[in-house]
């Protein structure tokens, strides 16, 4: 997810190929070409320009409309719906080949990763077992991070590992059984944390944990724009 | 010499038309400097492949008066209509016949969605306004150019 404005100029972007299975995209203003995953321009006259991220979330439904019931969703396009991807669409993905493989830390080409670029540092989690594992707690470069599974099991957020204006570890633990509207506890402060990372009681009510952007993409895919990457658990 | 310089424009916009086209094909590794080279042909074409359907054209009026046999003249003719048909191809984008623009895009406030609870989204919230696109349907279209939040953004996956 990028802005769209460039030097106070609003571009629009069409599909225009692809690169290494990663898409590109050209801008219908200056006939520019923009690298999708990247949002870095490739060729063209902004050669070298760089689109601004948007953080996002990879969320389901559920939770989205829990957390923002006043917000849109964009509508299908009847005429093309039936076009649009199946269901199980990320099961078919599976068996599709890549033309790149980086076949390192025994890693395969389309093992579905969280990759999180920060603090100076590029990392990987394979996002099975973060879901598994629920809660990870690690670093990204010399920053401690929280990974959390949602109460879906299928979506994840990311934060830095560190309450505002508590000098110590704030050592979080889930909540289990979960209450409703608090995934998360910790033992620094004794607040309880929903899945936005903000407290909702205890000391802390009312302070929100830092979020980490995060891409859920294939290892492939990710490693080719993060070379020097470092892989969770390998 | 009519015929040299009408071959070449059909080289010319044949090059122009399929080398961007099997340089950038999914299924295809893409080479750094290949992929360069395509994208600066791609970013000509509608111009070079205009300019060689004028000179394959004037060169095919310039013949015809020469009057030379039946079978010259069609062939002429049959070469300066291809170099024609590639100055419009020149202009198609094959990605959005594969994958068409969402166009006008319209949404839906959450509670009147009908979306599957397991459906998944790819969520942002701008300035205090949010907004969901279901990744089913941005697996086709890929882009949505959007306004959130009184931000313009792209939406890509």
């Amino acid at each position: 997810m990028w802005t769209r404005e460039v030097d106070g100029q609003r571009l629009t972007f069409h599909l225009a190929g692809i690169n290494n299975q990663n898409f590109i995209m050209r801008d219908e203003e200056t006939g520019t070409y923009w690298q999708q995953i990247s949002g870095l321009a490739i060729s063209g006259p902004l050669k070298g320009r760089q689109l601004t991220l948007v953080p996002s979330d990879e969320l389901t439904v559920a939770i989205w409309k829990s957390e923002q019931p006043q917000g849109t969703v964009l509508n299908d396009v009847p005429k093309y719906v039936s076009e649009y991807a199946k269901r199980d669409w990320d099961v078919r993905m599976q068996r599709t080949s890549t033309v790149i493989q980086f076949a390192e830390h025994g890693m395969k080409a389309r093992d579905l990763m969280l990759g999180i670029q920060a603090f100076g540092a590029s990392r990987a989690f394979l996002f099975d077992r973060v879901l598994k594992e629920k809660l990870v707690k690690d670093h990204v470069g010399a920053e401690p991070v929280l990974l959390v599974a949602g109460e879906d099991n299928q979506s994840v957020r990311v934060f830095r590992d560190r309450i505002p204006g508590v000098d110590s570890a704030p050592d979080f633990y889930r909540l289990t059984p979960p209450k409703p509207g608090a995934l998360l506890m910790d033992a620094a402060t004794g607040s309880e944390w929903n899945f936005q990372g903000c407290a909702v009681s205890g000391k802390e009510q009312g302070v929100c944990l830092e979020r980490v952007q995060a891409l859920k993409d294939y290892w492939f895919d990710w490693r080719n724009y993060n070379p020097t990457t470092t892989v969770w658990g390998k | 010499m009519f015929g040299l310089i009408l071959l070449a424009c059909l080289a010319l916009s044949l090059v122009c038309v399929v080398y961007p086209m099997y340089v950038i094909r999914p299924f295809r590794a893409q080479g750094a400097r290949e992929l360069a080279a395509a994208l600066v042909v791609s970013r000509y074409r509608g111009m070079a492949t205009v300019i060689s359907a004028l000179v394959a054209l004037a060169t095919l009026a310039g013949y015809w008066r020469m009057q030379p046999r039946k079978w010259r003249r069609i062939l002429a003719a049959v070469g300066a209509s291809l170099v024609c048909v590639f100055a419009v191809l020149a202009r198609i984008n094959v990605y959005e016949l594969m994958f068409h623009p969402i166009g006008h895009a319209s949404f839906a406030g959450a509670a009147k969605s009908k979306l599957d609870g397991g459906e998944k989204v790819i969520a942002v919230v701008i300035n205090g306004q949010a907004r969901a696109y279901p990744i089913r349907g941005m697996a086709y279209h890929h882009i949505v150019n959007d306004e959130v939040g009184k931000r313009a953004i792209v939406a890509t996956y």
